[in-house]
């Protein structure tokens, strides 16, 4: 029986080299692509015809842009507007990789499970920060770190502290949400192989097989719930990060 | 765990993420919903719009509901100054009617009082003409002799202003 790690293990399915570096197309791409038809289709067919007065899925997609667009607002502001599709960009394809990832069948992997993926998205964010940061306010940028109203080495002291903060918001970032995707689909394979090993008893196999196969059943009502709320506080922190940047507090 | 296996890992995850992030953005979400975007600002703008006319409209129908209110009361009170006037006006001609009324049965009264003077002053004449003639006649079984007509009427007259 596999074991409980090799569901993220990235299994090539077409090599490609490109300079001497190795960019094949994997598994974790396979789904990174068909998250993103999903997400095409969902979006494409939500705003073929936009109306006054919206269908179903023009309703669906305007009920999840409406939500970033508000919270993008609360906690950036107006200037934080013309950001609102970048941060539901990174919204729903890390929801759309969270949850295709749980539909539970042979060959599902979830790519937000693996830290490179993650860390890249967190550099995305990350990248984009520091250049509107830099944009908008130059080398006041720095102020960021910088405590108002304080002497010069209780000053400095914080901006070394802030400034390593900020350089590590990527990597707790990234690691936030590879951990949680982790472990949730960890515990999901091991209370299914219980399943299966407890079934497969001689004796009373359904009262065995019964209890882990419940348990995993609430496990994944519980790893959906996490699915999407892991996806709203990775957009959430974006923006709140982009707030950092564009109004320097 | 197959996660830290950077070294081969993790690069064509890496560029892979990014090319599809790229697609992401640039391909699905900037060309789908800035016009949804737009779609929902005017949606917005409709309503609130619309919300600015029901109130003008509830603003207008108040006004109207005050001027009628103001048209009612001055009605009412035409009405009543014209129930005064008409009151005083079919007032005044009863009266009238009431003295002409009253004349007449005046004139009626005075004609029948004076039919009645008339009446009594015939019947004294022929009482005193009865009298003149009983006295006459008595005087005549008494003495025998007739007294003058003149004479006897004189003695009437005197006995009846007695």
């Amino acid at each position: 029986m596999p074991g409980p790690m090799e569901q993220f293990d990235i299994k090539v399915l077409r090599p490609i080299e490109a300079n001497g570096y190795d960019l094949s197309f994997t598994n974790s791409s396979l789904w990174m692509a068909i998250a993103l038809g999903v997400v095409a289709v969902f979006m494409f067919v939500g705003t073929m015809r936009p109306q006054l007065v919206p269908g179903r899925w023009q309703a669906a997609v305007e009920y999840l842009y409406d939500f970033v667009r508000k919270m993008v607002d609360e906690t950036v502001g107006p200037e934080g507007k013309r950001f609102a599709p970048l941060i539901f960009s990174v919204f729903i394809f890390v929801l759309a990789c969270n949850l295709l990832g749980l539909i539970p069948w042979v060959g599902a992997f979830t790519p937000t499970s693996h830290i490179a993926v993650t860390l890249g998205l967190a550099a995305i964010v990350f990248g984009i920060v520091c250049i509107v940061g830099f944009a908008l306010h130059g080398f006041k940028f720095f102020k960021l770190f910088w405590p108002s109203g304080s002497g010069v080495v209780l000053g400095a002291f914080v901006f070394v502290i802030e400034f390593l903060s900020f350089l590590s918001r990527p990597f707790t970032l990234a690691i936030r949400l590879f951990a949680n995707m982790t472990a949730g689909h960890v515990l999901l394979k091991v209370f299914g192989t219980f399943v299966v090993t407890l079934g497969s008893f001689q004796a009373l196999p359904y009262v065995f097989g019964v209890l882990p196969l419940a348990v995993n059943v609430a496990l994944s009502a519980l790893e959906v719930l996490i699915a999407v709320v892991q996806a709203y506080v990775f957009a959430l922190l974006a923006s709140l990060y982009l707030n950092d940047a564009i109004n320097l507090h | 765990m197959p996660q830290f296996d950077f070294a081969n890992v993790f690069l064509p995850q890496f560029a892979w993420l990014l090319f599809f992030f790229a697609v992401l953005y640039f391909g699905i979400v900037m060309t789908t919903l800035p016009r949804l975007g737009k779609t929902m600002d005017k949606r917005e703008g409709r309503i609130r719009s619309d919300i600015l006319a029901a109130e003008a409209a509830k603003a207008e129908a108040d006004r109207m509901a005050l001027d009628y209110e103001a048209g009612i009361a001055r009605a009412r009170d035409d009405a009543r100054e014209a129930l005064s006037a008409a009151k005083a006006k079919s007032a005044q001609s009863v009266e009238k009617k009431l003295a002409a009324a009253n004349a007449k049965t005046d004139a009626a009264i005075a004609a029948a009082e004076a039919d009645i003077a008339k009446a009594r002053a015939a019947a004294m004449t022929e009482i005193e003409a009865v009298a003149v003639d009983a006295a006459q006649a008595i005087v005549t079984k008494l003495t025998g002799t007739s007294p003058a007509a003149t004479e006897a009427r004189a003695a009437v007259k005197s006995a009846l202003a007695a």
